[in-house]
C-alpha cells in the first residue's frame, strides 16, 4: 500500500492508504475513545465512541472504520469531535446501571476510563433503565448482563477467534440482550479471554469475583507452564497470593490471548492439598520437621544407600514434565555429580525404546503462514489450545488441514479431510504416504517401502503435502505410546523431508523441551523411566511426581518406589497418598508461580520468569532445594545466587543428542490399542487442583470411548468401567481402539 | 424435527445462494419450520434450523428474535398485527390496540381463552398512507376505528 500523508489535529502523519484511521492514531498514541474496536477482531463500528471530525465529512465519522485518504485532514479533539463524543457516552450511559461500587471491573474498566473523560457529571436521564437478566453460562465467567454495553466484542470474540460463535446479539431494539443460546455453559477452551475483551463488569472472572480491586494488586510477567507454547501472562497478587491471571502481549507466542487453563490453574495454589512443612518418615509414621532436620535426613538415607556403598548406579532420578528448566538442570547435575546416569522425565511413556525423536522446525508465528498442515495423533484444540488456534488463523486464510487420528474430535475449523485410522494402521498408512510422496518425486523407494500398498488415503494426503509450498506435519501426543511410535516419528521426519515439509512435535507437552535441554534424560549406561522401576535401585530423588497420574505404569511405579530398602526423596508441591506410602523423607516445594525459572517452548524459545509470589508457609523454591541438597552432599560446583546463574550455565552447555531408534517398521498390528491421555485440565498437579476448571465442561471429560465393536471384543457396555474410566460408546472411534480422557487418578493402568 | 416437506422447500432456498452460504437461507428456514410446528418456534426448533444449515444456534436464535415475524410463546389461530409505529401511533393507534385488548379480554402478547386470536405490536408494516392500520395473515387493514375493529374481529373464525 502507498505511503501516504494525512493531517490529524494539524499535524501531518505518513500512514498507508486503506489503514483505518484508529489504527493510525493508536500507532501515533492520539488518544482516541472506544468500546467495540478490538485491534484481533473484526470491526463491527456498532458503539459510535470513536467518532471524530473529518474535514469535508458532513457528519462525524467513527475512526475504527473510517479508511483513510491522501490529504485527510482530521480532528480528534475540536468542538464537533468532543461534542459527538460526548453525546454518544451519554447515550451509553442511558441504560448502564452505574453500579461501579459493586462492581467487580470497577477501577479496570473501558467505560468508566471514557466516562471520566468524557461523561457529564449529571445525568439528565429520568427515566427508568432497563435490567437484564444474567445467564449461567459456567463456572468460569460471571456475568452481569444490566452492565453489557452492546459493543459485540465477546461474540466477534467466540465466532472469529475461539471458533464457536456462543454469545450472540438477540431480540432488538431495547430488548437486545447479549446471551448464550442454550444454557449448557461454555464449551471453549478460550473462553476466559471474553472477561479480557469486554470492555465492561458484564463479564467478569467467576473465581475472583468479589475479591479485590485491580489497584490493590501487584502485578508481575510470567508465563504458563502447561503447554508446549509458555504464554505470557501477568500474575495479580495480593499479600503473597496469586489472585487472577489475565493475558498478556506478546505477538510471537500468545497474541493477547491465554487458554483458560492457564488462566484459571492459580486456583491450585491455595488448595488444602499443599505439602506445606518437610516431613520424614520415622519407623513407619510421618513426622513434621525442621528443613536440616529433613535435609540431614535425606542426605544420610543417600549417604546409606548409594554413596557410602559405591552403587552410584543404584541412585535414579525423575521429574515431572512440568519442572523449570533450572530444576531439570540442577537434579540432573547432582545425579551426574554422583555419577549416576538414571534421569528420566518421560514417565508416561510406556516403551522407550521407541520413544519419538522428531526435531521442531517451524515457529509458532510461522504456523500462520503454512497453506498446508497433517496432523497427526492430536485433540489439538484441547491439549494445545493456542497452537491450534494458529493452525485455524491459517486455515481461514486458505490452508488445508489434514488429519490422522484414531477417533474424530472437535475441531473448530474445516478440515480438508478426517481420517479416522486405528492406531494399528497408523505406521503403515505413513509408510503408503512415504510411498507415494516418493513416487510423486520420482525417487526409489527403500527396501521396506516395497510391500506397502498405497491406500487412497494415503495418496492423497502425500499429494497434498507434494503440491503444497509451506506445509507442516504435526506429531501430536497420542502417538507417544502407539506400539511403532518411533517409526511414526521417523516416517514423519522422512516424508517432511521430502516435501520440503517443516514439522512441529507436540507429543510431549509443558515443559519437556526443557527437561531435553538440560540433558534431563538417561546417559550412557543410564537406565530410562521404566528400567529403573524393574531394577531395584536403592534410592530416587523425585520432583513433583504423582505416581498415578504421571507414570505408564503406574502400579509398578509404586511398587517399585515402596520397596523397603529403596530410600525415597520426594520434592512435591501437593499431598499425596501413594507419594507418602513409598517415600522416606517429604521436602515441600513452590508450585507454579512462587518460583523463578525458565519455559522451553515447542520453538525453543527459553522464557525465564520471576516468582510472583514467596513460596507459602515452609515451601522453598525447588531449584534452592536441589542446590542445598548438592552442598550438603559436598558436590562441587553448585554455587549460584540466583537462578538466573542456573540458566546462564545451561546456556553454555551443550548436551549432545543421543542416539534415537532409527529403525522402521511399517507392519500392521493386530490387537487392541489403548491410547491413554489425561484429561485436558488434569495434565499437571495445579490444574487438578483447580476447582473452578474441574467444574467445567471440558474439566468433567472423563470417559473411555470406544466403537460397538471394540467394546464387545473387550465385553464391556455403556455403564461399564474400563481401566477404572467409565465406558463410552462413540462410533467416531477406529476400530481396535480404546481412546481414554481420565481426569482422575487410576491404579489400574499398565 | 424438520419434516421432509419442510427440508425440501429450504432446500429450495439455499440452492439460491452460493455454495458454502447455505446459512443465507435462514430466515425462510425459519418461516418453514414455523409454520408447521403450530405457528412458533422453539429453542428446538431454532437448534434444529441451524444444525440443518450448519450454523451456530446463537446465530440463528439472533435472526429469530430480532425479526417480528417469528414467534416465541404460543399463538392463536390468527395474530393481529398491530402496527404501533409513527404514522399509526399519530393516528391513535394505542387507543385502538387498548380497545381491542378490552374486546378481547387479553393483553397483547396473550392469547384468547378459545385459542383464536392474538394481538402483536409490531413496527410499520409499510401502509402509513392508510394509518391506524393492521395485519391479520396476508390481509391489511387500515383507516382502522374502534368500530371497523369490531367488525373484523367478530368475523374473525
Ligand atoms: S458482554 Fe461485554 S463484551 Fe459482550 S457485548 Fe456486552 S459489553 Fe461487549
Ligand atoms: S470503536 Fe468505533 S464505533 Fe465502536
Ligand atoms: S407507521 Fe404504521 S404502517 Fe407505517
Amino acid at each position: 500500500m502507498a505511503d501516504i500523508e494525512i493531517e490529524i489535529d494539524g499535524n501531518s502523519i505518513n500512514a498507508k492508504a486503506g489503514e483505518m484511521l484508529i489504527t493510525v492514531t493508536d500507532r501515533e498514541g492520539i488518544s482516541v475513545p472506544r468500546f467495540c474496536y478490538h485491534k484481533k477482531l473484526s470491526i463491527a463500528a456498532n458503539c459510535r465512541m470513536c467518532l471524530v471530525d473529518v474535514e469535508g465529512a458532513p457528519k462525524p465519522q467513527p475512526a475504527c472504520s473510517t479508511p483513510i485518504a491522501d490529504g485527510m485532514k482530521i480532528h480528534t479533539q475540536n468542538e464537533k469531535a468532543k461534542a459527538s463524543q460526548k453525546a454518544v457516552m451519554e447515550f451509553l450511559l442511558i441504560n448502564h446501571p452505574l453500579d461501579c461500587p459493586i462492581c467487580d471491573q470497577g477501577g479496570e474498566c473501558e467505560l468508566q476510563d471514557v466516562a471520566m473523560d468524557y461523561g457529564s457529571d449529571v445525568s439528565r436521564f429520568t427515566e427508568g433503565k432497563r435490567i437484564v437478566a444474567d445467564s449461567d453460562i459456567g463456572a468460569l465467567i460471571q456475568t452481569d448482563m444490566t452492565r453489557c454495553i452492546h459493543c459485540t466484542r465477546c461474540v466477534r470474540f467466540g465466532a472469529e477467534v475461539a471458533g464457536i460463535m456462543e454469545m450472540g446479539g438477540t431480540g432488538r431494539g431495547e430488548d437486545m440482550k447479549i446471551e448464550p443460546f442454550l444454557t449448557e455453559g461454555i464449551q471453549s477452551e478460550l473462553s476466559g479471554n471474553m472477561i479480557d475483551v469486554c470492555p465492561v463488569g458484564a463479564l467478569t472472572s467467576k473465581p475472583f469475583r468479589y475479591e479485590l480491586r485491580s489497584w490493590q494488586m501487584n502485578a508481575v510477567s510470567n508465563v504458563a507452564r502447561h503447554d508446549l507454547v509458555g504464554s505470557n501472562i501477568i500474575t495479580q497478587t495480593y499479600k503473597g497470593k496469586v489472585k487472577r491471571i489475565v493475558a498478556k502481549d506478546n505477538e510471537s507466542i500468545n497474541e493477547t490471548w491465554i487458554s483458560d487453563r492457564d488462566r484459571f490453574s492459580y486456583e491450585g495454589l491455595s488448595h488444602e492439598n499443599r505439602l506445606l512443612s518437610p516431613q520424614i518418615k520415622v519407623e513407619g509414621t510421618w513426622k513434621e520437621v525442621e528443613w536440616n532436620v529433613a535435609l540431614d535426613f535425606a542426605i544420610r538415607g543417600l549417604a546409606n544407600n548409594v554413596i557410602n556403598t559405591h552403587q552410584s548406579d543404584k541412585l535414579g532420578a525423575l521429574a515431572s514434565n512440568t519442572a523449570t528448566l533450572e530444576e531439570f538442570h540442577l537434579l540432573q547435575k547432582i545425579l551426574r555429580e554422583i555419577g549416576s546416569e538414571n534421569i528420566d522425565h518421560r514417565l508416561n511413556v510406556k516403551n522407550l525404546d521407541h520413544a519419538i525423536s522428531l526435531e521442531s522446525n517451524i515457529k509458532l508465528l510461522g504456523l500462520e503462514g503454512i497453506d498446508h498442515a497433517l496432523v497427526i495423533g492430536s485433540n489439538l484444540r484441547l491439549e494445545q489450545p493456542m497452537i491450534s488456534h494458529r493452525l485455524r488463523k491459517a486455515n481461514l486464510s486458505g490452508a488445508s488441514i489434514d488429519v490422522i487420528n484414531a477417533m474424530a474430535f472437535d475441531f473448530n475449523y474445516r478440515l480438508n479431510s478426517e481420517n479416522i485410522i486405528s492406531p494399528n494402521q497408523t505406521a503403515a498408512t505413513l509408510a503408503g504416504v512415504l510411498k507415494s510422496v516418493l513416487g510423486n518425486a520420482h525417487i526409489e523407494v527403500p527396501d521396506y517401502l516395497v510391500d506397502i500398498e498405497v491406500s487412497d488415503i494415503a495418496m492423497q494426503l502425500a499429494d497434498k503435502l507434494s503440491q503444497s509450498n509451506n506445509s507442516v506435519i504435526v506429531l501430536g501426543e497420542h502417538i507417544v505410546n502407539n506400539p511403532q511410535a518411533s517409526s511414526i516419528a521417523n516416517l514423519v521426519s522422512e516424508i517432511a523431508q521430502h516435501t520440503d515439509s517443516t514439522t512441529l512435535n507436540v507429543s510431549a507437552t509443558a515443559n519437556s523441551m526443557a527437561a531435553n535441554m538440560a540433558g534431563f534424560v538417561p546417559g550412557k549406561d543410564g537406565l530410562d523411566v521404566n528400567a529403573m522401576l524393574a531394577a531395584d535401585l536403592k534410592a530416587y530423588i523425585l520432583l513433583d511426581v504423582y505416581p498415578q497420574y504421571d507414570f505408564h505404569h503406574s502400579v509398578q511405579a509404586v511398587e517399585a518406589l515402596s520397596s523397603d530398602d529403596t530410600f525415597v526423596i520426594s520434592l512435591n508441591s501437593f499431598k499425596d497418598d501413594a507419594v507418602a506410602q513409598y517415600s522416606d523423607v517429604l521436602l515441600p516445594i513452590a508450585s507454579f508461580y512462587e518460583t523463578s525459572g525458565s519455559h522451553v517452548n515447542v520453538e525453543g524459545e527459553v522464557q525465564s520468569f520471576a516468582a510472583a509470589v514467596n513460596a507459602p508457609s515452609d515451601t522453598k523454591p525447588a531449584w534452592k532445594v536441589l542446590k542445598v541438597l548438592a552442598d550438603l552432599l559436598e558436590l562441587p560446583g553448585f554455587h549460584y545466587a540466583d537462578s538466573a546463574q542456573v540458566t546462564s550455565e545451561i546456556m553454555h552447555q551443550s548436551h549432545k543428542q543421543h542416539a534415537h531408534n532409527e529403525s522402521i517398521d511399517v507392519k500392521v498390528k493386530r490387537g487392541i490399542n489403548v491410547i491413554w491421555q489425561k484429561s485436558p485440565y488434569a495434565v499437571d498437579v495445579l490444574s487438578r487442583h483447580a476447582t473452578s476448571l474441574q467444574a467445567t465442561n471440558i474439566g468433567q471429560i472423563n470417559s473411555a470411548s470406544m466403537n460397538k465393536a471394540t467394546a464387545k471384543k473387550l465385553e464391556v457396555a455403556l455403564g461399564d468401567e474400563y481401566l477404572g474410566v467409565p465406558v463410552a460408546i462413540n462410533e467416531a472411534v477406529a476400530n481396535n481402539c480404546v481412546f481414554v480422557n481420565a481426569n482422575h487418578s487410576t491404579g489400574v493402568q499398565s | 424435527m424438520i419434516s421432509n416437506k419442510a427440508k425440501k422447500q429450504i432446500d429450495a432456498w439455499v440452492v439460491k445462494y452460493p455454495e458454502g452460504h447455505q446459512s443465507s437461507a435462514v430466515m425462510e428456514a425459519l418461516k418453514i419450520v414455523q409454520a408447521e410446528n403450530d405457528n412458533r418456534l422453539t429453542s428446538d426448533t431454532i437448534q434444529a434450523v441451524a444444525d440443518y444449515l450448519a450454523m451456530p444456534g446463537i446465530a440463528a436464535a439472533e435472526v429469530a428474535t430480532f425479526y417480528e415475524n417469528y414467534n416465541h410463546k404460543p399463538v392463536g389461530k390468527h395474530t393481529i398485527r398491530f402496527c404501533h409505529n409513527i404514522s399509526c401511533m399519530l393516528n391513535g393507534s394505542d387507543e385502538l390496540i387498548t380497545h381491542l385488548e378490552n374486546k378481547l379480554g387479553v393483553k397483547t402478547g396473550e392469547v384468547t381463552p378459545d385459542g383464536l386470536i392474538n394481538v402483536k405490536k409490531v413496527e410499520c408494516l409499510g401502509a402509513c398512507v392508510g394509518a391506524p392500520m393492521f395485519q391479520i395473515g396476508d390481509q391489511y387493514y387500515e383507516n382502522l376505528t374502534a368500530d371497523k375493529i369490531d367488525e373484523i374481529v367478530d368475523g374473525l373464525k
